[in-house]
């Protein structure tokens, strides 16, 4: 048996090391192989969820420093967790990854100017709405720009594919005011911003609210609320996303009802903030009472009793953001709300593998992230959608290059969008 | 004597640099399956084509290193884990379907091509490739050719072998043969025969032909939950019995029940000693009716309650249970070491006591799952590794099931193979010219230089006497050095 002094292997900080119990719950059965989407498209063990655990294992039983080798096989876990949802063992592969990480930035064997800077932008943009909003503005604006045409023409490929990820139809950013409306008898829900969604999704913010308020509900949004702090813990900047979770704790706490979200990567953050804030000495309790009020806006409508329904009749598929579909196991709500709103579901190949965008993936693995935008082309050209639907930001943008890439006409929609649409086309009647 | 680095050389040639793999922490993924056993190969290379297979089998032979073939690596009983280094050669890369022939009911696939995805695509013909592992989702055809493997549902279609027509190979001398075809009644020596379950001791499959069937039209699937083990095991025996053939009977202990239901939350019934999964397929009518039949042998035997799954998600759900139930045992303890033994049926009742001694006095808990049709048994030792002697006991327990299996009439392998730690009891079913005949084949197939995956199946193997000079000559050579 290790002692405590050994314990910790070769970990740049072993106090912050990931569990050694973690580590050794993995068996090592291999069932997690098919579920990974980088060991789909490399067929290599090095890039399995299996052999990601194995690496650190090797540095926790000293067996091999952190290698730029090790750093590289991390970095290109996507963190879309499919194989922590079919792992038999229960092994907590995000905790481990997110650990691993966080081991990465104390030590990193190279591209550190890249991590810093990736840090920075997270730490001082991401995380901060003024700041985000004077960045994305102008970004915003050329969403709907009639140049775009000529950047498709001049841009060369990876730019040209960022600039085929912005969304045209989102209109002006959302303020938090917005969110006030529906019946003041109504079940009181609280809206959750985010960073991103509110600069570059502002229409999308403003759907979910009219499909909450038809649904019933008296909405709301605390000021105060900030990041969720997701991609801050996936690059393994725990303790920056500690102090994010802490400030939306707190300003959720005065107000009542769910808290709903409508990015599956800001909900599954918030439904773990009580594993984030673990140990904290007066957060532990205020993370569970948190999470425990989280719900996503799709699992929070289909619990209701009474939904209006819809005649959309488009021929539609159905993409599972992996944090929702993997980490919170919603798969049929969607599905069912779109189906009772009208539209025509087509099943995809693939439909729950990663699309490539995962957060900031895209920036640091093009390649494997190009790969997997397409594959989701491929089975977008063979399936023939009218419409695209997702829960999750980053899927949103991969799908808006898919598109293009698959030559096929779809919108990209979320599926408040597709609600909102199809319950005002509805006028009323509830089912 | 050869170096590393003309190793690397000779295998860059063969397939390519990105097919080569070399660095130690890279390989360091690949020095286990599913078992306890572990091994760092020296090099692995993943080649895309037949054609590449041979080169790299070549270049090996040509260098005398040791080759050990890797489908997933899922495999309980160590048979992917190169045990005297060398090269391990992966079928990752080989996993196009390249034919589905609905009329002929027959497909032709790479060996790299998973179990269940070779069932995806045959299911839009409505055709499905029966034998089921638990582990199909992930392990590969070639792996199951080489393991003959079985699963949940081969109780009444059969394993492997019997949904096997074709295979060609690269054989353990370098050369690509064809062994059977893809007519579904062979004639002359079956040489496919005698490759499926070699273990990839004989050489490497490229291509298999498999037979399909089709989707049977009804499945119902139910749950019987015993007070004890050896109630129902006594109603499996009499289920058959009475003439039910069910397409399949699984059984999982109390120790099973509670790690399944912590990590999946199936709803089998906690409290149960036992309980019992039978699936029933065929046409409607039939399957109605040997329903009731299972359901009021099952109550007579002493059930307490019979859960039949009213949809298509139900049924999912209490499947996921058992084919997730061995890697969920990774709940109660770090590890886990799983005994593969089959009895006669109507031994079950009688064996799972002794195994129930057998853990008593080693100390050591046993979980058990089974294929309870097939009397193919699975129990499971739970330990910690870290534990000093704690692999010796575990090694020590599993040789006393396996004994007790073997003096109650039955065998040492159901469907995981003999692989590395269960060749030393080879001897307790055949002679010495027994043995001596089997390896008599291994000479045809070019492996009696004993380099293809050296130390499986044959007591002291091949090759395996060398293990500790071997050992010592690479000490003596330095790090760079290759034996």
């Amino acid at each position: 048996m290790a002692s405590e002094r050994e314990r910790g292997g070769r970990w740049p900080e072993p106090a912050a090391a990931p569990a050694a119990a973690d580590l050794a719950r993995c068996v090592h059965c291999g069932l997690c192989l098919t579920a990974c989407p980088t060991y789909l498209v490399t067929g290599l063990e090095t890039e399995s969820p299996r052999g990601r655990i194995q690496m650190a294992r090797l540095i926790e039983e000293g067996r091999s420093q952190l290698t730029p080798a090790i750093q590289e096989h991390w970095s290109r876990c996507l963190q879309c967790r499919a194989c922590e949802a079919v792992c038999p063992s229960g092994v907590p592969y995000g905790r481990i990854q997110e650990r691993a990480r966080a081991q990465v930035q104390a030590q990193p064997a190279s591209g550190r100017a890249a991590l810093r800077l990736r840090r920075l932008v997270l730490r001082q943009v991401v995380a901060r709405p003024r700041v985000l909003g004077a960045v994305l503005a102008p970004v915003g604006r050329f969403g709907g720009w009639r140049l775009r045409g000529l950047a498709e023409r001049l841009l060369p490929g990876r730019l040209r594919t960022m600039s085929r990820q912005l969304p045209s139809n989102q209109g002006r950013p959302f303020r938090l005011e917005e969110a006030a409306a529906g019946n003041p008898d109504g079940e009181p829900v609280q809206l959750f911003g985010g960073c991103v969604m509110r600069e570059l999704f502002g229409e999308t913010h403003r759907a979910t609210v009219r499909v909450l308020a038809r649904a019933g509900a008296r909405v709301g949004a605390p000021a105060g609320q900030r990041c969720c702090g997701a991609l801050h813990a996936h690059e393994g900047d725990l303790a920056f996303a500690r102090q994010l979770a802490k400030a939306n704790i707190a300003a959720f706490e005065g107000s009542a009802g769910a808290i709903v979200v409508n990015s599956a990567g800001c909900g599954a953050a918030m439904k773990e903030y009580p594993e984030l804030l673990a140990g904290e000495p007066g957060w532990e309790e205020r993370a569970a009472a948190f999470a425990a009020r989280v719900r996503d806006l799709a699992e929070w409508l289909a619990a209701r009793p009474r939904l209006p329904r819809g005649a959309l009749g488009v021929r539609t598929v159905y993409q599972d953001a992996c944090h929702l579909a993997h980490v919170q196991g919603i798969r049929r709500e969607p599905r069912a709300l779109l189906a009772a709103a009208g539209c025509e579901l087509v099943e995809t190949e693939g439909a729950d593998v990663c699309c490539g965008a995962a957060g900031l993936y895209g920036l640091v693995q093009p390649g494997m992230s190009a790969e997997l935008r397409r594959r989701k082309a491929g089975s977008f050209a063979a399936a023939r959608p009218e419409v695209i639907v997702t829960g999750n930001p980053g899927c949103h943008l991969q799908y808006l290059a898919a598109v293009q890439e698959a030559g096929v006409g779809a919108e990209v929609l979320h599926l408040a969008e597709v609600l909102d649409r199809a319950w005002r086309a509805d006028g009323g009647a509830s089912g | 004597m050869t170096t590393r680095r003309e190793l690397l050389a000779a295998l860059r040639r063969a397939v390519g640099e990105d097919a080569v793999i070399w660095r130690p922490e890279d390989l360091a993924a690949y020095e286990y399956d599913g078992t306890v056993e572990r091994s760092v190969p020296h090099a692995v290379v993943l080649p895309s084509t037949a054609g590449e297979v041979q080169a790299a089998v070549r270049a090996c032979l040509d260098l005398g290193v040791p080759i050990t073939p890797r489908g997933a690596g899922t495999g309980l009983s160590g048979g992917a884990v190169p045990l005297r280094r060398g090269v391990v050669i992966s079928t990752a890369r080989m996993r196009r379907v390249l034919e589905v022939d609905p009329l002929d009911r027959v497909a032709v696939v790479e060996p790299g091509v998973a179990n269940l995805e070779l069932s995806r695509q045959a299911a839009r013909y409505g055709l499905y490739y029966p034998p089921d592992p638990s582990s199909q989702a992930v392990c590969t055809v070639g792996g199951n050719v080489a393991e003959n493997a079985g699963g949940p549902h081969c109780l009444a279609l059969g394993v492997t072998q019997n949904f096997v027509l074709g295979v060609e190979v690269v054989t353990a001398a370098g050369e690509l043969r064809q062994l059977g075809g893809r007519a579904p009644d062979a004639f002359g020596f079956d040489l496919r025969g005698a490759f499926i379950g070699s273990e990839g001791t004989l050489g490497i499959a490229t291509k298999v032909v498999v037979r399909l069937l089709p989707v049977p039209p009804a499945v119902q699937t139910m749950l019987a939950a015993f007070p004890t083990v050896g109630q129902a095991c006594e109603a499996v025996s009499s289920i058959i019995a009475r003439g039910v053939i069910p397409s399949a009977m699984e059984m999982m202990d109390r120790l099973c029940i509670q790690a399944v239901e912590a990590r999946f939350r199936v709803g089998y019934p906690e409290g149960a000693g036992a309980v019992l999964l039978v699936e029933l397929d065929g046409l409607a009518e039939e399957v109605q009716a040997d329903a009731a039949r299972v359901r009021a042998e099952c109550l007579e035997r002493g059930a307490t309650a019979v859960r039949v799954a009213a949809s298509d998600e139900e049924r999912a759900l209490l499947w996921l249970g058992r084919k997730g139930a061995i890697p969920a045992l990774g709940r109660l303890a770090p590890n886990y070491y799983i005994v593969d033994g089959v009895v006669p049926r109507s031994r079950l009742a009688a064996v799972m006591e002794r195994v129930a001694a057998v853990s008593e006095r080693s100390g050591l808990r046993i979980a058990n799952v089974f294929h309870a049709g097939d009397g193919n048994l699975h129990p499971l030792i739970l330990f910690d590794e870290r534990e000093p002697g704690a692999g010796e006991r575990v090694l020590a327990t599993a040789a006393e099931i396996l004994r007790v299996c073997v003096d109650e009439g039955g065998t040492l392998s159901g469907e995981h193979g003999i692989g590395a730690e269960k060749r030393e009891f080879m001897p307790w079913l055949f002679s010495e010219e027994d043995l001596a005949t089997m390896e008599r084949l291994r000479d045809v197939f070019g492996a009696d230089g004993g380099l293809f995956n050296p130390c499986k199946v044959f007591p002291g193997g091949t090759g395996c006497g060398e293990m500790g000079s071997h050992a010592a000559a690479v000490r003596a050579a330095g790090p760079d050095a290759y034996v």
